[in-house]
Parts: C-alpha cells; structure tokens; sequence
C-alpha cells in the first residue's frame, strides 16, 4: 500500500474516531460515528462526481487538481488521457502516410469483402477500372463483366492471375490478380501489361513469320534434291552427300513444322473445349509412329486402365502423347522398354510414358520444357538423328490447352516417368 | 453492403437474392459484351473461324436469359415484392430481353463476318463499320455500367448517343448504295457490309432501352417513347429533388 492510502485509511480513522468522540459527549457514539462516516461519505461523492463530470466534459482540458487520493487518480486518467491521444495523433499520422503511399502506388488495388463487394480502392485502380468513389458496395463482377474475370473471380483458384481487356481502352490489357487475406476478404490487384503484351505478341508474330517464310525456299531446295537423286546420270560420289541434305532439308522442315505449330498453340491463350477423343486410338497410333522410327527398342507396352475418353482436340491430344513416345525411343537403347499407360482416378485422368533409358539428371528437369533446351551430357541419344528441341514444349502448350500439366519424374541409370494430368472435367466416356 | 435502394429489407437472403439477380444480369451483360467484341474483330481481320465461334455461342447468351427469366418469376411468385423491388424485377425481365436481342444481332455480325472473309477486303478493312461498332460497344457497356450503379444520369448519355449512331448508319448505308452502282460486282458484298450495320444500329437501339429501363428502374417513371428534351427533364428533375 502506498503512502497516499495509507493516509486515506489515517484520516477515515480520524475522521470515525472525532465523529464518535464528539457522540460520547451526548452520550450517542454510534450515531456520532455514523454521521461523520456518512459526511466523508459524501465529501468523496463530490470528487467522483467532479470526476465524472471531466471525464465526460472532453474539452475541459485542466485538471480539477483534486484532494488526497483523488489527486493521484486524477493525474493518473489525465496521464493515460494524453497518452490516448498522443498515440491517436501518430495513428492518424500512419494511415494519412500509408493513404499516400497506396495513391502514388503505380499498380491498381482494390479491397473485397466476402461477397466480392467493393470496399476500398486506389487512384490507379479508378484510373485502369474506371470506379467511381460511389462504387463502393457495388459488386465488382457488376463493373468488370468480363467472362474471363467472372470466372476467374468465382473459381476457388485464384494463384494465377487472369488478363482482361481494360474496360475503358479497348487496347490496353490488365492483369488481374486475386489475393485473399483477413477473414474472408479479398485484395484485387491490377497491372497495366499493354507493353508485354505487345511484345510477346511481336515475338510470336516473328516466329510464325520467319518459319512461314523459311517453307517457301525449304521446298524449292527439297524439290530439286528429289530430281537430282532420281537422276541416274549422278555420280556415284554424290550420292551420299545427297542423301544426308535431303535427309538433313526433312529435319529442317520438321523444325519448321513445329515452330508453327508451337506458334499456334501459343497465340490461343484460352483453354479449348473440343469433343471426346479416344484414348486407345491415341495410344495405338503412337505406337505404330515409334514403331516406324529407326531404332525402335524390343518393347513398347501399352497398358490402358480405363476405357473413358478425353474431351479435347484430336490432333492436340496426339502431338502430346506421339512426341512424349517418340522422345523416349530416342533414348531408349534397343534393348530397352517403354511403357505407355492410361488410367483415371478421383483426381483426374493421367497418361503417362515410361523408359529404361539413361535418365535425366536432376538439374535439367526444370529446363526440359523449355525451347531447345537439350540435356548435353547425360542423356546420350541413342539413334544420333535427333528431335527438334521443341518437343515438349509443344506438350505442355497442348496440356495447358485442356488445363493440364506435365510432371517429369527421372533417375539417372534407371530411366525416366513422363505424366501427363488431366482435370476431371475432361474425362468423357467414348464409344 | 447493398446499394440503398435496396438495402432495407428485414430479409437478408432477400437482399442477397436481389443482388444475385443484379450480378447474375451483369454476367450476361459481359457475355454479351465479349459476343459482340469478337464479332465485330471477326469481320474486321477476317477471320471466318472466329465469326463462326461467335454465331455458335450465341447459345450460352440464349440459356442465361432463360435461367435469370425463372429466377425473375421464383422472386416474384415467392417474396411478391413491392416498390423499387418488383421495379428491379421488372427492369430486369425487360433488360435480359434486350440484352438477347443484341446476342442474336452479334450472332448475325458473325455470321456475316465469316461470310466476308471468303470475300475480297477493301482498303479500309471496314475501318467505317469499325467505328460505327466501336460508338455501339461503348454504348452496350455504358448501359450496362449505368444499370450495375443505378446511375439514371449515365443511363441517359446512352440516350442521347443513339442518334449520333443512327446518323453514322445513314452515312454508312450511302456509302454502300454508292459503291454498289459504282461496281455492281460488289453488290453482294456491299450487301453484307450494310446488314452488318443494320445490326450494329439496331444493337445501338437495343443499347437504349437498356438505359431508359435503368432511368425506370431509379427514378419509377417510364420515358419510352418520349423526346429526348422531355427525359433529360425528368431525369434532372429528379435529380433536383433527390
């Protein structure tokens, strides 16, 4: 107890013991006793009213200085008082800042609640979106319609962003990005992407172009190597060298061939419908192609779990699995196996290649997708006459055409395990 | 958080529902959007296949109408709403109508387009038709935005811009009767070019009632079939009095 309560308790004694001291001259101690406690009684009523009544009063700013304890409570509220509102000064201070930082923020943010109703957004955000500062509450699927954003808002996936076309430019292109946070509610953040847009489209554009205008003179030169060798008036010397430039114009032509086609599957961005196609008929065709390749190892199994389709387009559908067959033959030695499977489970439906081949090291598994990229060392091809490099970026454009995805499974020494997912959705029974 | 005009019911789910039915209408507002963007780029670089694709989805446009048409007639038949509400049902029933007809239009436009990209281009590509479309789009989606913020003085520059549209159509259709009897070799084609904006003007009409339901559904008062003088009135009147 501290020295002030210990006073206070002094002087109620003090104050009991004169009121009882007086009440024994009349002979009434107890009354005495009870009318003293009652005046301290009230006297301390006083000081809590006055209290009250500056705790209420918010802009009485001193202090009614108080008596005994009461000064210590009161300077203790008015020490806590002013530290309230000093802290509230520096909040109000923060939120000013940080309202300023998100308007000079060059990218667009809008905050959602839980039924996607719009709460906040920044300057960038009304200058891209076109809101107006009474959208608030709107839904944000009222202003930005977009078939794309609507269904990208309402899937539950939302960890790759979607790109619109802006709803104010008919050329500038957004991406929009969802992130949840908090309870429930959601952060939408817009980036103007125009310039990359323009270059990828340009870079695309070069490569459809450029492997278009390579098949014109390509044909020419295949054109006369065919007469040439048919002429029986050729020297025999010259019959090998022909041979390898035809077989060496054929390999271009199937670069070209596949630039195109890698070209094509990139430009269509969105994911494609398509109809039921026949898993088996993929298979066997596959096999039939690595069959006609030279080199071809002992086996190629195919083992066909399931008897359900794929909706999806046909010709896509057998890019995928032909290249994912014939790259493995052309790793496979001639002794080796590949196994082709096809089967379904509650998540979806997977094909998937397999070799005994020399594997892949771990490093390159990442890369493997990417155009050209071939692995130097440790996967010798077998057959010397190699694919294009673009193989398997082909597969992944085609999966990602039917919301797939390709999963590289290998072992140096042992082989490789190439997977294909597909979603549930794209599982069809065919007939 | 709903929009005030309709945020006074005892019923949350009602609330939700209503604001589903707004949401759901702006979702085939975009579809429709989308609709038209695609044909109109199809007859602009001539690419049949897209044209086709629009002339094929326009079903999608057709299976929303008629799923908000019986949400519409469940609302009414369950909660028999009143005032602004059942002035919502209303307009909605009466926009999704509209909002069909300028599927079928674009539906149409894709059609064409795929039919004139087996056809010689003029120098222009269709830069007039692209323009007119362009003025069109921007009306279709200034009616929607006006109907998602119940905004009757944006519904009513839609209004006003129809006549702007009608005048660039006339242009267009001159245009088109011109070079048909300069060469009567491109009558066929010529033909086409001139259905193509017949759709976009009628797309533009359609645009227009869009709006003047919004001014209905805001203000309760039906300005169908009046000069355009007599709607900015009453729109500003009740302005004024708001």
């Amino acid at each position: 107890m501290g020295r002030f309560w210990q006073r206070a308790v002094l002087r109620i004694a003090l104050l009991g013991g004169a009121g009882a001291g007086i009440g024994l001259l009349y002979d009434r101690p107890w009354l005495g006793l009870a009318i003293a406690m009652l005046a301290g009684l009230l006297y301390q009523l006083l000081w809590l009213g006055r209290l009250d009544a500056w705790l209420q009063g918010e802009k009485l700013a001193f202090l009614p200085e108080g008596e005994g304890v009461w000064a210590r409570v009161f300077s203790r509220v008015d020490f806590l008082k002013q530290r309230n509102r000093r802290r509230s000064k520096r909040f109000k201070a923060l939120v000013k800042q940080l309202r300023q930082a998100t308007r000079s923020f060059p990218d667009g943010g809008v905050i959602l609640n839980e039924s996607n109703e719009i709460v906040v957004f920044n300057r960038a955000a009304s200058m891209m979106l076109g809101f107006k500062k009474k959208d608030r509450g709107l839904r944000v699927e009222n202003l930005l319609r977009d078939p794309d954003f609507v269904d990208y808002l309402r899937s539950d996936e939302q960890s790759e962003a979607v790109e619109i076309v802006s709803p104010l430019e008919p050329d500038t292109w957004l991406l929009c990005h969802i992130v949840p946070y908090g309870l429930n509610q959601k952060m939408l953040l817009v980036r103007d992407v125009t310039q990359q847009h323009k270059i990828e489209h340009m870079r695309r554009d070069f490569v459809a172009n450029a492997s278009h205008e390579l098949r014109t003179p390509l044909t020419v030169i295949t054109g006369y190597l065919d007469a040439l060798s048919d002429d029986p008036q050729l020297d025999a010397e010259l019959r090998v060298p022909m041979e390898e430039m035809s077989a060496q114009a054929a390999r271009m032509r199937q670069l070209v061939d596949e630039l195109l086609r890698l070209s094509e599957l990139e430009a269509d961005r969105g994911v494609v419908d398509g109809s039921p196609v026949d898993m088996r008929a993929v298979v066997e065709t596959a096999r039939q192609e690595a069959r006609a390749q030279p080199n071809c190892p002992a086996t190629i199994e195919a083992v066909l779990d399931s008897d359900q389709g794929l909706r999806g387009i046909r010709k896509d559908i057998q890019s995928i699995v032909s290249n994912l067959v014939s790259n493995a033959v052309r790793y496979t030695p001639a002794a080796g196996q590949i196994t082709i499977r096809w089967w379904i489970d509650k998540s979806g439906a997977y094909l998937s290649v397999r070799d005994n081949g020399p594997g892949i090291a771990r490093e390159h598994i990442p890369r493997l997708c990417e155009r050209f990229y071939r692995v130097e060392n440790g996967r010798e091809r077998v057959g010397g006459e190699g694919g294009t490099g673009l193989g398997l970026a082909i597969v992944r454009h085609a999966l990602l055409r039917h919301g797939g995805s390709l999963n590289i499974d290998s072992i140096l020494g042992e082989g490789s395990l190439f997977t294909c997912y597909f979603p549930v959705s794209r599982i069809v029974a065919v007939d | 958080m709903e929009s005030e005009i309709f945020g006074q019911h005892i019923s949350r789910k009602f609330n939700e529902e209503l604001e589903g039915l707004r949401s759901q209408v702006s979702t085939m507002g975009g579809l429709v959007e989308r609709q038209l963007t695609s044909a109109i780029e199809a007859i602009v670089s001539a690419d049949s296949q897209l044209g086709i694709e629009v002339a094929d989805r326009d079903v999608l446009v057709n299976q929303i109408e008629v799923e908000i048409d019986e949400e519409c007639g469940r609302i009414l038949a369950t909660r028999a709403p009143a005032a602004a509400d059942l002035r919502l049902i209303v307009a909605v029933i009466k926009v999704i109508t509209d909002l069909e007809r300028i599927g079928d239009e674009a539906q149409r436009i894709g059609i064409l387009a795929a039919r004139l990209a087996a056809e010689e281009r003029p120098a222009n590509r269709y830069d007039e038709l692209k323009t007119l479309a362009d003025h069109v789009l921007d009306m279709v989606h200034d009616a929607l935005d006006a109907f998602s913020r119940l905004d009757a003085e944006d519904a009513l520059k839609v209004v006003e811009e129809d006549k702007i549209v009608d005048e660039e159509y006339d242009m267009i259709s001159r245009q088109c009767i011109t070079l048909m009897m300069e060469d009567p070799r491109t009558i066929h084609r010529f033909m086409d070019v001139s259905w193509a904006a017949r759709a976009l003007e009628r797309i533009g009409d359609h645009a227009k009632n869009i709006s003047e339901y919004v001014i209905y559904l805001v203000q309760g008062k039906d300005v169908r079939h009046t000069e355009i003088e007599a709607v900015r009135e009453q729109v500003e009147r009740a302005k004024e009095f708001k």
